[in-house]
C-alpha cells in the first residue's frame, strides 16, 4: 500500500523500542502506581460459592467502619447487563454487580471505597451475604447432562447450557469419507489455562463536578470499556475517557469491562473523590479469564498418497459462567481447524457451555492453540500411520497464497511451504527424526493465525482503526492513535511505519495514544493480532493525505511538471527524479500553513476492512520444531531447543518480532508442560506463582528463528500478524517430540512426567 | 499496635517514618514515598517485580517487614541511574537487547542482574538463567534478557566499573 | 491485601526473645526471614499478636566452626549457608540443598533455621540436616536443651518446640573418615519450584570398600522429613553393588507414605523415592571411586 519508493530505512531495522528507556527507569506509570489527592481504596467481595441465589446482603457493618466512604452491591446499580458481543444483545450475559443469583465463585457481589487500603479490607470482611446454594456443575459433560441445572435460567430462549453453537460447512464431508482409503479420528482434552500477565489489573477512576468520569485502567480496549462502561452507568458515552497507562502485559485477558472498572466508576459517583481498584495475584488467580478449556473431536479422511480429503471438527468450549469472549473462540476454533492445509470438504460444529467456574475469555491465540493442538497432533498420528514423513505429508497439504476455503476467507499470502523447508533444514529434520539417541525426541507443530478479526461482533459504529496526524513548522509530528500497547511494542512500530512513509526520523514523531477523548474514534483494541495491520493501514491512510498535501507545496515552490513524483526521505520532500528541487519537511509544512491561511497541517486515516470474509484480512503461517529429551525414569521433560520459521509479512521490526516469538515459546511451554488450574468444586485451589508455575528463565530452552518474508498485499508496507499465531505450535511440537521419545501421544494436556510414566508402563 | 519509627536509606536519601509494624516495604516504599518503580506482581515472593537490594543483597520487598529494613541501604530501580537522560549500563542493554516488553517486570529484572554481577562479573549463560529465575517475566521469554546480561557483562568488564 | 495486624518486637537477646514468646503464650511468632511466616499471614493462616524478630541479636547471623563442631546460628541465611566453604566441603547435601530452595531473593532472607522451623515436609534443607545427626540448640526463658532434629519433627508445621522455647542454633558434629553425601531434587514442574520428592543421602566407607555407616534421608513424601531407617539398616557392612543399591532404594520407597495433592500423586512420589534414592547411592559411589 504504500506509495513511498524509497528505501525501507526505518522499516525492518530492529530500533528499540520508544517505551524501553521510561521503563527501564521504573518512570512508567502502571495505573496501580497512580494515586490523586483525596484517593478512595477499593476492594471488591467476590462470591464465595459457586452457585446460588442470593438472598440477603448486609453491608450495615462494613457501611459503619470509620474509613468506610461507601459501600455498593447490586440493587444499587442500574443492572444493566453487559458483554462484548454488543451484535448479538442476548449473549450479553454479565451484571457488573450480581443482584439475585451468583454463578461462579469470583462473581462480584459487592464493592467498598475506603480511606484506606487496609480500611476497605477490612471492610469487605464485615459484609454478610446469605446464599441458598443452588446445585453446581463444573465439567462439560455434567453440564450437558440431562437435569443438569440452567445456569442462565433467566435467558429464556436457552433449553440448556449451550449458550451458543457455530456452525460451518464447506463440500460434502460424508460424501468424501466414502472415498477415503484412510481415516483417523481422535478426542482431545485441552486445559484452561492463566494468562499469568505480571501487572494484574487495576483501575483508577477521577469524577468531576458534572458527572463526567476520567478511567484509568489496565485494558487492551479502551474503546469497549468507554463504551460498556457507559451503557452500564446508563450514561453518554462522552462522559467517559478513558486513558491507558503503560500496561503490564495482557495477553488477551485485559480486553473487556470488569466489575472494579464499573465498580470504582460508580463509586466515584457517588463519593465525588477519585476511587482506585487493585487486585492481588490471588483474586487474579481466582476470578481472572483464562484460556478456555475444550473437548474436541476430530475425524481426518486421506488418500493413500496422503492427500486430505475431508475433516469432521466438533469442539465444546468449557465456558465457565459466562459468554466473556467465548462466542469469538467458539468461531474461530472452527475457522482455525480448517486452517493449515487445504480440507476441500470441512465442517465444524462448535458448542459453547456454561459450567459453574470462572468465565474462559480470549487468550493469546484465540481458539487457536486448542483447534491446532488435536489437528496438529492429529497429522503426526497421520504421518505415521499412512508411513509419511510428517513435514512431507504437510507439504503435500499445506495452503498456499490464493487458497479460498468457501464462505469463510481467501489466504492473499502465504509462506507455509517455505517455512516447512526451512525449519526441516535449521533442524535437520530428516536424519534426526530418523535416527536419535534413547529418551530424546524431535517433533513438529504448525501455526496460522488472523491478522485481525473482520467480523464486527462489538458491533462499533466507527472504523476498526483510525489515527490523526499534525505536522509542524519544525519538522515535526504528532500521531494520534487509539491504538493500546500493552506490551506488545505497537507505539514502537506505528511510529516506524510513519517515519518510513513520511521520510521522518522516528524520534521527530510525538504519540499520543489510547486516550479515548483526545485520539480519533475509534479503534477496538489490541487483540486477533489486529494493531499492527489494522493500525498499520490507518497510518499509511493518513501519511498518503499528508504525503499529497505537502506534495503540492513543493510542486509549486519548484515548479515541477506534473509527472512528477514526490518523494519523502531523510526529513525532505523532493522531487524523485531531481533531489535537489526539494525542502525540508518542516519548510513544506510552513508552506502549507501559508496557503491556507493558519490552518493546523491535520489529517486523519481509517481502515476498516471490507469485502475480506468473515474471517480476517491476512493470515500468518509457520512451522516449530522442538527437541526434548526425557528422563526414562522420572518422566521429566527437558527441552533443549526450539526452531521456528514463520512468515509474519515484511518484517517491520525483527527485534519486536523475535521478542513475541520468544515470549510466545515461553507461554506455549507453559501451556504444554507445567501450567494448569488446580479446581475443586469450583474453586481454584492453586493461586500463587509457587503453585501455579509459569516457566522461568532456567527452564527455557535455545532458540532459533527465521523469517520468511513474504509480502502481504492486505499489510502495511506488507506486513502482518507476528504475535499471538507463535503461542500456538509449541504444544503440539513438544507433544510430538515427547512421542518420538517415549511413545507416549498426549490426548489431555499438560504433558506431565506421571502421564508418560503411566503410559510407559513404568508406574 | 504502636507504629514503629524507622529510618529507611534508600538510593542515598534519608527517610524518617513511622510504619505500622505490619507494612512490607514494598508497600512503605510504594506508598509512602511514591517511588512507585519497584512493583507488585504478587506479594507471595514468587514473581521478583519488587526485588530491592539491601545492603546490596537481593530482596523480594514484598516478603520483608519496612521495620525490618530500619537503618539499611534500600537501592530501588530510582537510584540505579543517576542523570534525567542517563541510563545505568545495565538499562542501557536491557534497552538494546529487546529486553523489555511490557516492561513490569524490568525494574526486578534490573536489580536482579545488578546483584549478579556485583557478585559474578562474568557469568555464564546458566548463572544468568539461575539468578534470573527468581524474576518471572511473561512477555518475553527471558531471551533478550539474558542476551542482555550477557552483553552488559562484557561491556562493565571492558568498562573495569564493575562496581 | 494488607498483611493483619501485630506488633512487633526486636529483643536484643535470645533470652529476652524466649521470655516475649513465653510472655504471650502460643499468641506470638518467631521471625527470622519471614519467607514463610509473611506467606502464612498472607494466607490467612498465621495471625500472630506479636512478631518477634531475631534480626538485632548479635551474632545470631554466624556460621561457626570448632575442631569438632559447625554451627549455623539462627539468622544464617541459605545463601550464606550454601556458600560457606566449611559447608560446602563437609556437608555438600545441605550447601546443595540450601542452593537449590526457592529462588535467589528468597535465598538472601530466608533462614535454615526458618526453613526447619516451620516444619515444612518438603523442607529442602531438612533431609541432607537429618543425615548428618544435626541437633537443635533450644532456648527458653529458663535455659538450654539440645533436640536431635530427627525427633524434632511431628508433623506437618509442628515441631518439639514448646511454649517459650525458640532454636538458637543447629549444630553438625564435623565428619571423620571419608563420608560421601548428596541432595537430590525432584521438582517436575519448574527448576524452581518446591520438592515433590527430596532424597539425601550419605555413606561412610571403612578401607575394604564396605559401608561403615548409612543415612537416608526422604523429604515430601511423609507429614515429617523422615530418615528411612530399614534401608539404612541394610547398608550397613555391605559392599555396594547395583543390586544392593535397588533392594536398599525400593525399601526407602516403601518406608515413604506420600500423599497425593496438586503438585503430584502419591504413587509417582513413591516411586521417585526409589529412583532419587539410587541415584543418591549412586553418587555417593561415583564420588568415592
Ligand atoms: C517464593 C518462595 C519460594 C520458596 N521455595 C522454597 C523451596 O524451594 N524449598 C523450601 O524448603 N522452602 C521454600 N520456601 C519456604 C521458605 O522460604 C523457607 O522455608 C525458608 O528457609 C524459611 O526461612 P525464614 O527465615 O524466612 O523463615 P521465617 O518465615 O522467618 O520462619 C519460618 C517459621 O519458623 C519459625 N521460626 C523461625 N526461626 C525460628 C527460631 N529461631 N526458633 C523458633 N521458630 C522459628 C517462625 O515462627 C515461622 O513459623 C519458599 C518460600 C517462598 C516465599
Ligand atoms: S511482588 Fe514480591 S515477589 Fe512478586
Ligand atoms: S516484559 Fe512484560 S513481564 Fe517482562
Amino acid at each position: 500500500m504504500s506509495q513511498n519508493n524509497s528505501a525501507m530505512k526505518v522499516v525492518g531495522q530492529s530500533i528499540p523500542r520508544i517505551d524501553a528507556p521510561i521503563k527501564a527507569t521504573g518512570k512508567a506509570r502502571y495505573t496501580g502506581d497512580m494515586k490523586l489527592p483525596g484517593m478512595l481504596y477499593g476492594k471488591m467481595l467476590f462470591s464465595s460459592v459457586p452457585h446460588a441465589s442470593i438472598v440477603r446482603i448486609d453491608v450495615s457493618k462494613a457501611l459503619a467502619l470509620p474509613g468506610v466512604k461507601d459501600v455498593i452491591v447490586g440493587k444499587d446499580t442500574p443492572g444493566i447487563k453487559f458483554g462484548n458481543w454488543r451484535l448479538f444483545p442476548a449473549t450479553q450475559d454479565e451484571l457488573p454487580l450480581a443482584i439475585d443469583k451468583v454463578r461462579f465463585i469470583g462473581d462480584a457481589v459487592a464493592a467498598v471505597a475506603a480511606i484506606s487500603q487496609d480500611i476497605a479490607d477490612e471492610a469487605i470482611g464485615l459484609i454478610e451475604v446469605e446464599y441458598a446454594p443452588l446445585p453446581a456443575v463444573y465439567t462439560i459433560e455434567d453440564s450437558l447432562a440431562a437435569g443438569a441445572p440452567l445456569i442462565h435460567d433467566e435467558n429464556k430462549e436457552l433449553t440448556n447450557n449451550i449458550s451458543l453453537d457455530r456452525k460451518i460447512d464447506v463440500g460434502d464431508v460424508d460424501a468424501a469419507f466414502a472415498t477415503a482409503d484412510y481415516v483417523r479420528e481422535d478426542t482431545v482434552f485441552v486445559h484452561a489455562v492463566s494468562h499469568a500477565y505480571m501487572e494484574p489489573c487495576a483501575v483508577l477512576v477521577e469524577p468531576d463536578t458534572e458527572g463526567r468520569l476520567t478511567i484509568w485502567t489496565s485494558t487492551q480496549t479502551p474503546y469497549i470499556v468507554q463504551c460498556l462502561l457507559a451503557s452500564t452507568l446508563a450514561i453518554p458515552e462522552n462522559h467517559v475517557r478513558v486513558v491507558k497507562p503503560y500496561i503490564g502485559g495482557g495477553f488477551g485477558g485485559k480486553m473487556e469491562l470488569r466489575p472494579w472498572d464499573f465498580c470504582a466508576s460508580l463509586l466515584a459517583r457517588r463519593t465525588g473523590r477519585p476511587v482506585r481498584f487493585v487486585l492481588t495475584r490471588v483474586e487474579e488467580f481466582e476470578v481472572g479469564r483464562r484460556r478456555h478449556g475444550m473437548k474436541i473431536r476430530s475425524k481426518v479422511a486421506f488418500k493413500k498418497d496422503g492427500t486430505l480429503i475431508a475433516k469432521d471438527f466438533e469442539a465444546y468450549l468449557d465456558g465457565g459462567a459466562y459468554n466473556s469472549m467465548g462466542p469469538t473462540a467458539t468461531f474461530l476454533c472452527g475457522n482455525f481447524g480448517a486452517m493449515l492445509y487445504r480440507y476441500p470438504n470441512y465442517r465444524y460444529r462448535g458448542h459453547h457451555v456454561y459450567t459453574n467456574k470462572p468465565p474462559a475469555g480470549a487468550m493469546r491465540g484465540f481458539g487457536a492453540p486448542q483447534a491446532l493442538y488435536l489437528s496438529e497432533t492429529q497429522m503426526n498420528i497421520a504421518a505415521e500411520e499412512l508411513g509419511i514423513d510428517p513435514i512431507e505429508l504437510r507439504l503435500k497439504n499445506a495452503m498456499v497464497t490464493g487458497d479460498v476455503i468457501e464462505g469463510v476467507t481467501r489466504i492473499s499470502s502465504a509462506g507455509f511451504v517455505e517455512s516447512l523447508h526451512k525449519v526441516a533444514e535449521m533442524t535437520n529434520w530428516k536424519e534426526k527424526r530418523a535416527s536419535l539417541a534413547p529418551n530424546k525426541g524431535i517433533g513438529i507443530g504448525c501455526y496460522s493465525f488472523i491478522s485481525g478479526g473482520v467480523f464486527n461482533w462489538f458491533n462499533t459504529q466507527y472504523n476498526f482503526a483510525s489515527c490523526e496526524i499534525r505536522a509542524y513548522s519544525d519538522g515535526t509530528a504528532h500521531l494520534l492513535t487509539m491504538a493500546a500497547d500493552i506490551g506488545q511494542g505497537s507505539d514502537t512500530v506505528l511510529r516506524q511505519i510513519m517515519a518510513q512513509d513520511l521520510g521522518l526520523d522516528p524520534e521527530q514523531i510525538r504519540l499520543t495514544a489510547a486516550d479515548v477523548t483526545m485520539t480519533p474514534k475509534a479503534d477496538l483494541g489490541t487483540w486477533g493480532s489486529r494493531v499492527t495491520l489494522m493500525n498499520g493501514n490507518a497510518v499509511l491512510d493518513a501519511t498518503q493525505k499528508m504525503r499529497a498535501e505537502l506534495a503540492k507545496m513543493v510542486s509549486l515552490r519548484f515548479n515541477l511538471n506534473v509527472i512528477h513524483e514526490v518523494a519523502f526521505a531523510d526529513g525532505r520532500v523532493f522531487a524523485k527524479a531531481q533531489p535537489a528541487k526539494g525542502i525540508s519537511f518542516g519548510e513544506a509544512v510552513t508552506m502549507w500553513v501559508k496557503a491556507n491561511r493558519g490552518e493546523e497541517l491535520v489529517v486523519r486515516g481509517h481502515y476498516t476492512p471490507r469485502d475480506l470474509g468473515l474471517t480476517s484480512p491476512a493470515y500468518s503461517f509457520g512451522a516449530q520444531v522442538a527437541e526434548v529429551e526425557v528422563d526414562p525414569e522420572t518422566g521429566v521433560v527437558t527441552v533443549e531447543k526450539v526452531s521456528t520459521a514463520h512468515d509474519c509479512g515484511t518484517v517491520i521490526n525483527p527485534l519486536a518480532v523475535e521478542g513475541q516469538l520468544e515470549g510466545a515459546i515461553q507461554m506455549g511451554l507453559g501451556y504444554a508442560l507445567c501450567e494448569q488450574f488446580v479446581m475443586r468444586d469450583g474453586k481454584t485451589l492453586n493461586t500463587t506463582f509457587l503453585d501455579y508455575k509459569v516457566p522461568a528463565a532456567e527452564d527455557m530452552p535455545a532458540i532459533a528463528s527465521a523469517a520468511i518474508e513474504t509480502y502481504e498485499p492486505q499489510g502495511p508496507l506488507g506486513a502482518k500478524e507476528a504475535g499471538e499465531g507463535l503461542a500456538i505450535p509449541t504444544a503440539p511440537a513438544v507433544s510430538d517430540a515427547v512421542w518420538h521419545a517415549t511413545g507416549y501421544r498426549c490426548k489431555d494436556l499438560p504433558i506431565t512426567p506421571e502421564k508418560i510414566l503411566r503410559a510407559t508402563g513404568k508406574l | 499496635m504502636d507504629k514503629v519509627c524507622i529510618t529507611l536509606n534508600v538510593n542515598g536519601d534519608r527517610y524518617e517514618l513511622a510504619v505500622d509494624p505490619w507494612r512490607t516495604l514494598v508497600e512503605v516504599l510504594r506508598d509512602d514515598l511514591n517511588l512507585t518503580g519497584t512493583k507488585i506482581g504478587c506479594q507471595t515472593g514468587d514473581c521478583g517485580a519488587c526485588t530491592v537490594l539491601i545492603d546490596g543483597k537481593s530482596v523480594a520487598s514484598c516478603m520483608m517487614l519496612a521495620v525490618a529494613a530500619d537503618n539499611k541501604n534500600i537501592a530501588t530501580i530510582e537510584g540505579l541511574s543517576t542523570g534525567q537522560d542517563e541510563l545505568h549500563p545495565i538499562q542501557e542493554a536491557f534497552v538494546e537487547q529487546g529486553a523489555i516488553q511490557c516492561g513490569y517486570c524490568t525494574p526486578g529484572m534490573v536489580l536482579s542482574t545488578k546483584y549478579l554481577l556485583d557478585q559474578n562479573p562474568d557469568p555464564t549463560e546458566t548463572e544468568i538463567r539461575q539468578a534470573l529465575s527468581g524474576n518471572l517475566c511473561r512477555c518475553t521469554g527471558y531471551h533478550r534478557i539474558v542476551k542482555a546480561v550477557e552483553a552488559v557483562a562484557v561491556k562493565m568488564r571492558a568498562d573495569g566499573k564493575g562496581e | 491485601m494488607s498483611l493483619p495486624k501485630f506488633t512487633y518486637c526486636e529483643p536484643k537477646t535470645l533470652e529476652e526473645a524466649a521470655l516475649k514468646l513465653a510472655e504471650y503464650d502460643g499468641r506470638a511468632r518467631i521471625v527470622a526471614g519471614g519467607t514463610d511466616l509473611l506467606l502464612g499471614m498472607r494466607r490467612g493462616i498465621a495471625k500472630p499478636e506479636v512478631v518477634i524478630s531475631l534480626a538485632r541479636i548479635a551474632g545470631a547471623n554466624a556460621i561457626v566452626a570448632s575442631a569438632t563442631e559447625l554451627r549455623i546460628g539462627a539468622m544464617a541465611t541459605l545463601a550464606e549457608v550454601a556458600q560457606h566453604p566449611l559447608v560446602q566441603q563437609h556437608f555438600p547435601a545441605l550447601a546443595c540443598a540450601a542452593a537449590v530452595t526457592g529462588t535467589v531473593q528468597i535465598r538472601n532472607m530466608g533462614t535454615v533455621v526458618g526453613n526447619i522451623c516451620n516444619a515444612s515436609p518438603s523442607a529442602d534443607t531438612a533431609t541432607p540436616l537429618l543425615i548428618y545427626d544435626a541437633k537443635m540448640i533450644v532456648v527458653a526463658p529458663g535455659g538450654e536443651r539440645t533436640v536431635a532434629l530427627a525427633e524434632f519433627f511431628r508433623g506437618p508445621g509442628k515441631t518439639a518446640l514448646t511454649q517459650g522455647e525458640l532454636v538458637k542454633e543447629i549444630v553438625l558434629k564435623l565428619p571423620s573418615g571419608t563420608t560421601r553425601s548428596n541432595y537430590q531434587k525432584l521438582s517436575p514442574r519448574s527448576k524452581v519450584d518446591i520438592a515433590i520428592v527430596g532424597v539425601s543421602a550419605l555413606l561412610a566407607f571403612s578401607e575394604t570398600g564396605a559401608i561403615r555407616r548409612a543415612r537416608i534421608a526422604i523429604g515430601s513424601v511423609a507429614p515429617v522429613p523422615k530418615r528411612a531407617l530399614e534401608a539404612e539398616n541394610m547398608l550397613e557392612g555391605c559392599q555396594l553393588t547395583p543390586e544392593v543399591i535397588a533392594a536398599v532404594a525400593a525399601v526407602a520407597a516403601k518406608e515413604a507414605a506420600p500423599i497425593t495433592d496438586m503438585r503430584a500423586s502419591e504413587d509417582y512420589r513413591r516411586s521417585m523415592v526409589a529412583v532419587l534414592t539410587r541415584r543418591a547411592l549412586q553418587q555417593n559411589q561415583r564420588e568415592q571411586q
